[in-house]
């Protein structure tokens, strides 16, 4: 009915300003969305069938690099890989003076085993080739390389926060592969070099290794493969903890999960409030117009008419409210990958299934603020309405 | 001739708190079609209750309504209001019409709850606003005309699905008195030669000279009769 839209645009300020705070409250509401799901995104490319086994007093604690045969031993394992986070910070001079920064996760790996142990990396075959060869070269992902600007046969510069090396000066790495991934929550944002060339380099740990990567030959034997490595080295100095790969990048996001409860409840009053404010408006709009509906009552419109036309008034505004905020949000991370502290979030978007939420938070806010006042013109006695001018 | 108003004992008793108030007291009327009516009577005395009830805009207390040829104590709030839509035109007042749309769309509003093409609607709504002289202001919103104008708008709307009976509760009654004239000279053309049936509510005995048979109301008691 173009009467709906004729009604919005008579006071197309008020209309105007309504649409904008549904819009923001949608809008912030994909954002959360979206942080949230950054957070998360290490927990969901964690695969089923890998494990992690770290010290068992702290992820800070090292592992013996002998306990990798010893690993690879037990019933059921399918490879194992040394993993040390590396945490380099990426620096570059910029021309105009002062330095680029740039965080990203890098770690040190036995790279064939570790690639063997995880199918989501695709390189091609060449540049796999080359990265094996060369002791110093790396393995970067798609999206880090477009970020640094940096292709295959590029040097890439780490200065060491965790591992000085023994000559004092940065690390220097070579670019010899670049990977994609076939899965859409893969982080290709991650660096990988040589185990052995941190082992050359660094001043401390040799002979050590942060954790071991463990693939197992069948998911559903998690419990079994776990507790064997774990009882291998109970009894020695340095016992291990074997977790889930999933458990483990948990723990990472449990640092930060009081942020993220925080984070959720402020979103939500926020939201809340925005739509509050915006409901109530469009309540007010429709008891304003008591007098228009005893007179179209008058000339034959029923119950049902004026009902409809004030809940589809209110809904017309937050679905107007939800294309133009969730859209947005959605077309400015999604489509134009605008990220707001790209060091941090690796994979950033607005889930699919925010974007229906926010389509569903849209469609009930229009029929909650369309129903009080559509009611009570359903319920308005035009006989009444039209006495009390 | 079956008169088209056929009223028995028509009673309409309002119930506040505890008092009730007898509004309409035991009233029986008859209207031939194509009368001209003016229904008169100090404030207070029941004259737009009457004119709802006649125009199934409220129920009666008590008593037989029967408009149209149709019993109305037996419809339904949704019924009544498709009723209206086919055999009744409203026009009350002041503030008739709905201020975001043209004048045109005004008239056109009843109209859309007919089975009508937009072509059809458009039609009709410019052959009633011919009928009422303002041809030339169609596409004029309600804040652009005046006081008057805006009332033969809203005849103009009442008129538009052709009803046989026009209600008008004081529709000069914020008029100066040209315009005021011009209205009653538009209900008296409209009885006359589109044979229109026209119950009209007012205070002011100039007005009702224009009617053919005047209604005294008086605490709800129909008081006398005078014809012309
Ligand atoms: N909803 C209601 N509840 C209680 N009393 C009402 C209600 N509506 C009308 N009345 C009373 O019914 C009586 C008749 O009212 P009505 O509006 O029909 O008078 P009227 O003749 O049209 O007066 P006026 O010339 O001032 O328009 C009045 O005393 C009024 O107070
Ligand atoms: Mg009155």
């Amino acid at each position: 009915m173009s009467l709906i839209w004729l009604n919005l645009c008579r006071s197309p300020i008020r209309t105007a300003l309504t649409v904008f705070g549904t819009a923001i409250a949608l809008a912030l509401f994909c954002l959360l969305e979206a942080l949230l799901g950054a957070f998360n995104a290490g927990a969901e490319m964690a695969s089923a069938s890998r494990l992690v086994v770290q010290h068992k007093e702290s992820l800070t604690f090292l592992l013996p690099q002998a306990y990798a045969s010893r690993i690879g031993q037990v019933e059921g394992i399918k490879g194992v890989a040394q993993v040390t986070w590396f945490g380099g910070l990426y620096e570059t001079p910029l021309p105009e003076g002062g330095k680029r920064e740039e965080f990203f996760a890098n770690f040190a790996v036995d790279m064939e085993q570790y690639l063997k142990l995880i199918p989501e990396v695709i390189i091609s075959p060449v540049q796999y080739e080359s990265l094996l060869k060369d002791r110093t070269g790396c393995l970067i992902g798609d999206k880090l390389a477009e970020r640094l600007g940096k292709g295959v046969g590029d040097r890439i510069s780490l200065r060491p926060l965790l591992w000085p090396k023994k000559d004092g000066h940065p690390w220097d790495f070579t670019v010899r592969a670049i990977y994609t991934s076939n899965s859409e929550v893969f982080d290709r944002t991650l660096m990988v070099f040589h185990h052995k060339y941190l082992e050359e380099g660094r001043v401390f740990g040799k002979g050590e290794t942060g954790s071991y990567l463990v693939g197992l030959k069948s998911a559903s034997q998690f419990a079994e493969v776990s507790d064997a490595i774990d009882r291998l080295f109970s009894n020695s100095p340095n016992a291990t903890r074997t977790m889930s790969e999933k458990a483990f990048n948990m723990q990472f996001i449990s640092m930060m999960g009081n942020l993220k409860l925080l984070f959720r409840f402020i979103g939500t009053v926020v939201i809340f409030t925005m739509l509050l404010i915006s409901a109530n408006t469009m309540m007010m709009s429709g008891r304003e117009r008591t007098r228009e509906m005893a007179i179209l009552k008058a000339i034959g419109f029923s119950d049902r008419h004026v009902f409809t036309l004030l809940v589809g008034e209110s809904i017309a505004i937050s679905l107007l409210g939800f294309l133009v905020g969730a859209f947005g949000m959605y077309t400015l991370i999604n489509l134009a990958h605008w990220n707001p502290k790209p060091d941090f979030l690796s994979i950033f978007q607005v889930p699919d299934a925010a974007m229906i939420s926010a389509l569903g938070i849209a469609i009930l806010t229009g029929l909650v603020s369309g129903f009080l006042p559509g009611l009570a013109a359903m319920r308005l006695q035009a006989a009444e309405a039209l006495r009390s001018i | 001739m079956t008169p088209i108003v056929n009223l028995k004992n028509l009673t309409k008793i309002y119930y506040k708190g505890d008092s009730e108030i007898l509004t309409l007291d035991h009233v029986s009327l008859q209207i031939e079609p194509g009368e001209f009516i003016a229904l008169m009577g100090p404030s207070g005395s029941g004259k737009t209750t009457l004119l709802n009830l006649l125009g199934g805009l409220d129920t009666p207390t008590d008593g037989e309504v029967d408009v149209c040829g149709q019993d109305l104590s037996v419809l339904s709030s949704r019924e009544l209001a498709r009723w209206r839509a086919d055999h009744v035109g409203f026009v009350f007042q002041s503030f008739n019409l709905l201020p975001v749309l043209t004048a045109r769309q005004n008239v056109e509003l009843p109209l859309t709850l007919q089975p009508l093409s937009s072509q059809e609607r458009r039609h009709h709504a410019e052959v009633a606003l011919r009928i009422v002289g303002l041809e030339d202001r169609m596409d004029h919103r309600p804040s652009e005309l005046s006081g008057g104008q805006e009332q033969r708008v809203a005849i103009a709307r009442a008129l538009a699905c052709d009803p046989q009976l026009l209600l008008a509760d004081e529709p000069t009654g914020d008029l100066d008195a040209k315009s005021a004239q011009d209205v009653m000279e538009l209900l008296k053309r409209l009885n006359e030669s589109l044979g229109k049936t026209i119950i009209i509510v007012t205070h002011d005995s100039h007005a009702a000279e224009f009617a053919r048979r005047e209604l005294h109301l008086e605490k709800g008691v129909m008081h006398m009769e005078r014809k012309r």
